[in-house]
Parts: structure tokens; C-alpha cells; sequence
């Protein structure tokens, strides 16, 4: 049979993906849990990271810290450090960045790029780039990457996977079938359980049946993100990098759970205001401000009572928002139920600029409160945040997120240096103690 | 008493160079910024000036130098604002500011200290083996990673699944650890021997 795709690289995307990410920086600052089954989320009580030994035992993501200790009992467990991930990640970001501009931070701990057209300018194969980028990212940060390179992202996705952990996988043009052949429908990015299933019954199993279907079934029988996933996976590159800072933001969320769950009306509340803060401090970072706010109580049972408020005019300043809560907050809020979490969604963002003054003399207000919030941030900025806060979420900046081992200080947080404090820490990541 | 009048007004002279630079600044960062120029009440706010009016002398006076100008709507247009950096030196009255010329020569803390910045770590000593190197309990070490070391590097190395810092020694084909402090004795590997990363400073803080 012909192959699907005559050329090796029309185009050469690579992906990059960091093995057991979390986990990985963890062990790169501490050489004792080496071998071990290590598990992140402590703090959330719920698994955000595993290494391979823990994934050995049967322990997944999302499981529940005491789940874990049931069935894997020498299991070492962290609080996510999530400044050190974060520097880890900008790093991995970096190191990328040194062959090609077109990279696309995809998330904390992957991200595409853009190699297409590089060969003659670096004087060297798709292969050995890809090759070289693993090579430093390994050396320098001391963590693993597995990387793929194909023609699409899609492709390049699955040659990531393909071999973990840290794999280096080529798949060109000519062999897509070879690799496509091995991998199950239900294993490709952007296709989800309802429709493996659903392919399933017309006996497709592989990716390989999947792009051996012609254009018109595709077509006929699925919707058309499926159709250009069928398009990626032959090797027509059809999604675009997104190679922009993540500044153009659609919406911005925060949610935070708290233990014990609580009936407290004003302790929820200034949970909720917490996370409204959060998220307009984010707003005011981006220079943006919202008009649409969407807030959200989460019971012991993880049900969800929620509301959606659609504000008369554009903002960034929380206690506008919490203003405009607090008329339906008891809407949505039972003194009956129990509730653990917290949230909002900040959405319809605009670019921040100084309107038309309206018939109510609101912009005069939204500017003092630009002036206000303005001098909220340097101070933050000096000296870290929350050194300012609204009363509205005093109980909840005073009490421990959670109870017991959950909200402990993950390690860096109490190992500091003269000068550091919490919250202001060297932008270099620790990688701890040297004993004698 | 007349000579300390000229002098006072040399040195108010300098001073208002001193701030319209800054002003020149703050306007050009800003366009940097927003691809657009600042509205009156923006530049007010910018420029921390109590009233529109000063900011329409101030324009009026940055017109005359070309730095920027009004379009028939009297909104700021830019004009000449990024050669105006280079001008600075040669203001004829005055004394100039510090030339920019002469500080791009100097490199801030984190140059001197970091080179490859994505390969470089931090790591708090704990322990006295190094203490003859100066190197004490509390002290930050800057390290680098993916470096070859040298013989007489100190190095990080891992030792029993803990980080250990100490001298490399390499005599022919022979490597091991030296500590610093006669109390410590050398460490020769009985396999491999893990170096993470080499000591590229040291740092601590008062």
C-alpha cells in the first residue's frame, strides 16, 4: 500500500514533555527519593504527581492522599512547590527557545515548536535538533524530557508518548503508518472516550484505521475537529502553534479547597473573596479587566451550586466584584450543606483603558480605584503578596488552607536563605541542602 | 553671594535637564508599551503631575525640541524620541547626566555571578568540610550544572544519595572528593563517581 504522507518533514514539529514533571524537580533537589514512590498534592490531599515507581503500585492522578497510603504504604508524600516547577518550566521553555522563536508554552510541563525551515541556518538534520534539545534540556535541569518530531503536532504528540520516559521519537512522513498502527484511538490527543467508542463500534481500533478512512465518512459520520485530527495524523499539518506569551487570556479562574469542610457562611465567603483578589490580581497583571463574573460554592459531595452575573461595566477591582456577589451569594450559598471549595471565573476580558466617563460617574470611581489598587501592587510587590487585603477575605488569610499535613509548607518554603522571606525568594531554583 | 546665585541656578538648570529626561523616558516606555501615545490624563498620571496644565507645558516645551508632536486634534504623535537617548550627552549647558555610554561597560550582580542561567542552581551548605575554603554552614553556593569539571573545581557531587560539596581531584585516571578540613577525610568512589553540578560562586548575606 502507498504511503500516506510522500515527504519526511513538509513540516517539523516537535513536542516536548517533561517525564512525571513535578515529580521529576522534586528529585532533582533531592537525590534521596531515587527509586522511590514519590507523590505530589499533600497539600491538596489529592495526587498532583507520581514517579513510575509509585505508578507501579497502582497509584493514578486525582487519587486521594489516604487512597494512597492504603495501597502503596511506603509511599513518600510532598507538597507541591510549585514557584520551583514553575522555574523549571520557564527554563524548559528557554532551552527550546536557543534554536527556534516559535515555541508554544502548551502547559507547566510541555510545549511545542516549530522547526520547519531551521536545517540550513543551524546546519544540522530535524533528527539532531531534536536530538540536541533533549540533550541540553536533560543535562541542564537534571530531569528527563521525552520528546517526538513529525510533521504535525498530533504526530508529534504521539512520538512523545511513544516512549516513556525520556524517549526520542522520529516519525516521518513515510513511517507514519508504522507508528500509527501501534497506537490505540483512544491514545491520540483531542479524541476522547464517547468517540473511541463510538469508532470502535465501526471496528476502528487503531489510529492507522482511523486515517484509512476516506474524507467523506470522516466527514459525514464526525464533527470537524475530528476531521482535522484525521488531517494532522496523515501528516497535513492543520493546527497552528500558538507561539504568543499566554497574555491574551480569555478568562482567568481561581479556585482553592479548604479542609475541614465548613457550614460557616462568612469563613466560605471570605474564601470566595480570597480567590476573587487572586484572580483580579492576575486581571490587573495583564492589564486587563473583566465584565462577566462567575462564581461558584463546591459541597463535600462535589456538587456544585453556581451563578453568573453579568456586571453594567468593565472591572479589576475585587470589591466591585465581591459587591456584586454579595446580593446573590446567599442565592447559591445553604447553611445546610457542607462545602470544601471555592470559585471564580473571570470572563468577557477586555484591555483595560480609561473610558468615557457614564451617567453615573462610575469611571471617576474605577479611577480612584485604579490609583488605589496601583499602589496595592507595588506594595506587593515589595513586600509580597497579600501584605494588603480585603476585610472581606481576612478569616481566610488567617487560617491555614488546611488543616493537619494538608497546607504544610513545602520545602523551600521553610528552608530560606538570609534576606528570603516566604514569600520573596531567589528567582534560581534550590536544589536544597548539601550535607558533609 | 553672587557667585552662590549662579551656582544655584546652574544647579536648578541641571535639575530640570535631570527630570525632563525622565519625563522623555517614562513617555518613551510607555509608547514601547502601548504602540500609541499617552492621552493628557494618562501622561498626567505617568509623569505623577497634579494638573493637565503642566502636562501641556511640558508638551509644549517637548514640540519645541522635536521629541515629540500634536496632531490637528492636539494628540501627542511621537516624533524623534529614540535618538533623543544619544542627544543627552551633548546638552551644552550643564553637566550632563552619567552617559549611558559609559555604564553599558558595567554588569549587574547576576552577570558577574550566573552564566548559563538555565543551568544554574542554587544549593544551602550544611556542615563544616569546606570551612577552609571559606566556605561555611548557611552559605549559598551558585552551582552550574553540565560543566566538565577541572581538577581543584569544587564540585557537588552525589555521595550515598545525598549531595556532598568538596574538591575534585583527577591525578592520571584516578578522580575522588577532598574535603577542606583537616576533620574530613577524601572520598574515592567505589563506581561511578555522580557529579551534578560545579561551585561557581558563593554567596552570603549579612
Amino acid at each position: 500500500m502507498q504511503s500516506i504522507n510522500l515527504f519526511d518533514f513538509p513540516r517539523a514539529i516537535i513536542h516536548i514533555d517533561g517525564d512525571s514533571f513535578f515529580v521529576s524537580c522534586e528529585i532533582a533537589k533531592n537525590p534521596k527519593l531515587k527509586g522511590k514512590p514519590v507523590v505530589t498534592g499533600l497539600e491538596r490531599g489529592i495526587v498532583s504527581a507520581l514517579s513510575y515507581e509509585a505508578k507501579e503500585k497502582g497509584v493514578k492522578r486525582a487519587m486521594r492522599i489516604d487512597e494512597v497510603k492504603k495501597i502503596c504504604p511506603d509511599a513518600i508524600f510532598l507538597s507541591s512547590d510549585y514557584e520551583t516547577y514553575s522555574l523549571f518550566s520557564l527554563r524548559m521553555y528557554n532551552i527550546v527557545r536557543r534554536y527556534t522563536p516559535a515555541v508554544e508554552e502548551y502547559s507547566i510541563d510541555e510545549c511545542f515548536a516549530d522547526l520547519t525551515g531551521l536545517r540550513r541556518s543551524l546546519g544540522m538534520s530535524y533528527e539532531n535538533m531534536a536530538s540536541k534539545i533533549k540533550n541540553e534540556l536533560d543535562s541542564e535541569l537534571g530531569i528527563t524530557f521525552s520528546v517526538g518530531l513529525a510533521p504535525t503536532k498530533v504526530l508529534a504528540k504521539i512520538g512523545s508518548k511513544y516512549e516513556k520516559p525520556s524517549g526520542l521519537t522520529v516519525i516521518k512522513g513515510r513511517d507514519i503508518r508504522l507508528y500509527l498502527e501501534k497506537t490505540a484511538i483512544e491514545k491520540i490527543w483531542g479524541i476522547g472516550p464517547q468517540t473511541s467508542s463510538f469508532l470502535n463500534k465501526f471496528g476502528i481500533r487503531s489510529a492507522l484505521q482511523f486515517i484509512l478512512k476516506d474524507k467523506e465518512w470522516i466527514r459525514k459520520k464526525l464533527t470537524k475537529p475530528h476531521f482535522e485530527i484525521w488531517q494532522e495524523l496523515r501528516g497535513e499539518s492543520v493546527y497552528k502553534l500558538e507561539t504568543g506569551k499566554k497574555n491574551d487570556y480569555k478568562s482567568i479562574s481561581k479556585t482553592k479547597t479548604f479542609t475541614p469542610a465548613s457550614r460557616d457562611r462568612d469563613f466560605i465567603f471570605s474564601q470566595l473573596s480570597k480567590n476573587v483578589e487572586n484572580a483580579c490580581i492576575k486581571l490587573r497583571r495583564h492589564k486587563l479587566s473583566a465584565k462577566k463574573i462567575f462564581f461558584f460554592l463546591k459541597t463535600q459531595d462535589f456538587q456544585y451550586y453556581r451563578m453568573e452575573i453579568k456586571l453594567s461595566h468593565a472591572t479589576f477591582a475585587p470589591n466591585c466584584i465581591l459587591n456584586a456577589i454579595s446580593g446573590h451569594f446567599e442565592k447559591i450559598f445553604d447553611s445546610q450543606k457542607l462545602f470544601r471549595a471555592t470559585g471564580i471565573i473571570l470572563g468577557d476580558l477586555g484591555a483595560y483603558e480609561m473610558k468615557q466617563l457614564d451617567l453615573f460617574g462610575r469611571t471617576e470611581q474605577e479611577e480612584k480605584f485604579a490609583k488605589i489598587f496601583k499602589g496595592i501592587d507595588e506594595i506587593s510587590k515589595k513586600y509580597g503578596k497579600h501584605s494588603v487585603f480585603l476585610g472581606a477575605s481576612f478569616q481566610a488569610m488567617n487560617k491555614k488552607q488546611h488543616k493537619n499535613g494538608r497546607g504544610a509548607r513545602s520545602e523551600r518554603k521553610s528552608n530560606l536563605f538570609n534576606g528570603e522571606s516566604a514569600r520573596k525568594k531567589l528567582y534560581l531554583p534550590m536544589l536544597g541542602e548539601i550535607k558533609d | 553671594m553672587k557667585k552662590r546665585k549662579i551656582l544655584d541656578s546652574e544647579r536648578m538648570f541641571t535639575y530640570t535637564i535631570f527630570m525632563i529626561s525622565k519625563y522623555k523616558e517614562k513617555i518613551s516606555k510607555f509608547y514601547h508599551k502601548n504602540k500609541r501615545m499617552p492621552s493628557y490624563s494618562e501622561a498626567m498620571r505617568l509623569l505623577d503631575f497634579k494638573s493637565k496644565n503642566s502636562v501641556f507645558k511640558l508638551v509644549d516645551k517637548l514640540e519645541k525640541e522635536g521629541f515629540l508632536s500634536k496632531d490637528s486634534k492636539g494628540k501627542l504623535l511621537p516624533q524623534n524620541m529614540f535618538s533623543q537617548l544619544k542627544i543627552l550627552g551633548s546638552v551644552e549647558a550643564g553637566f550632563p547626566s552619567p552617559a549611558e555610554e559609559e555604564l553599558s561597560d558595567t554588569i549587574t550582580l547576576d552577570e558577574y555571578l550566573i552564566d548559563n542561567k538555565d543551568a544554574t542552581f542554587i544549593l544551602k551548605v550544611s556542615g563544616d568540610s569546606m570551612k577552609d575554603a571559606g566556605i561555611v554552614q548557611g552559605d549559598m553556593v551558585i552551582v552550574e550544572r553540565k560543566i566538565t569539571p577541572k581538577n581543584g573545581d569544587i564540585v557537588i557531587a552525589e555521595v550515598d544519595n545525598e549531595w556532598t560539596i568538596k574538591y575534585f581531584r583527577k591525578i592520571g585516571s584516578k578522580v575522588y572528593l577532598e574535603p577542606a578540613n583537616k576533620k574530613y577525610r577524601s572520598i574515592y568512589p567505589k563506581e561511578e563517581l555522580k557529579i551534578a553540578a560545579i561551585v561557581k560562586a558563593v554567596v552570603r548575606k549579612y
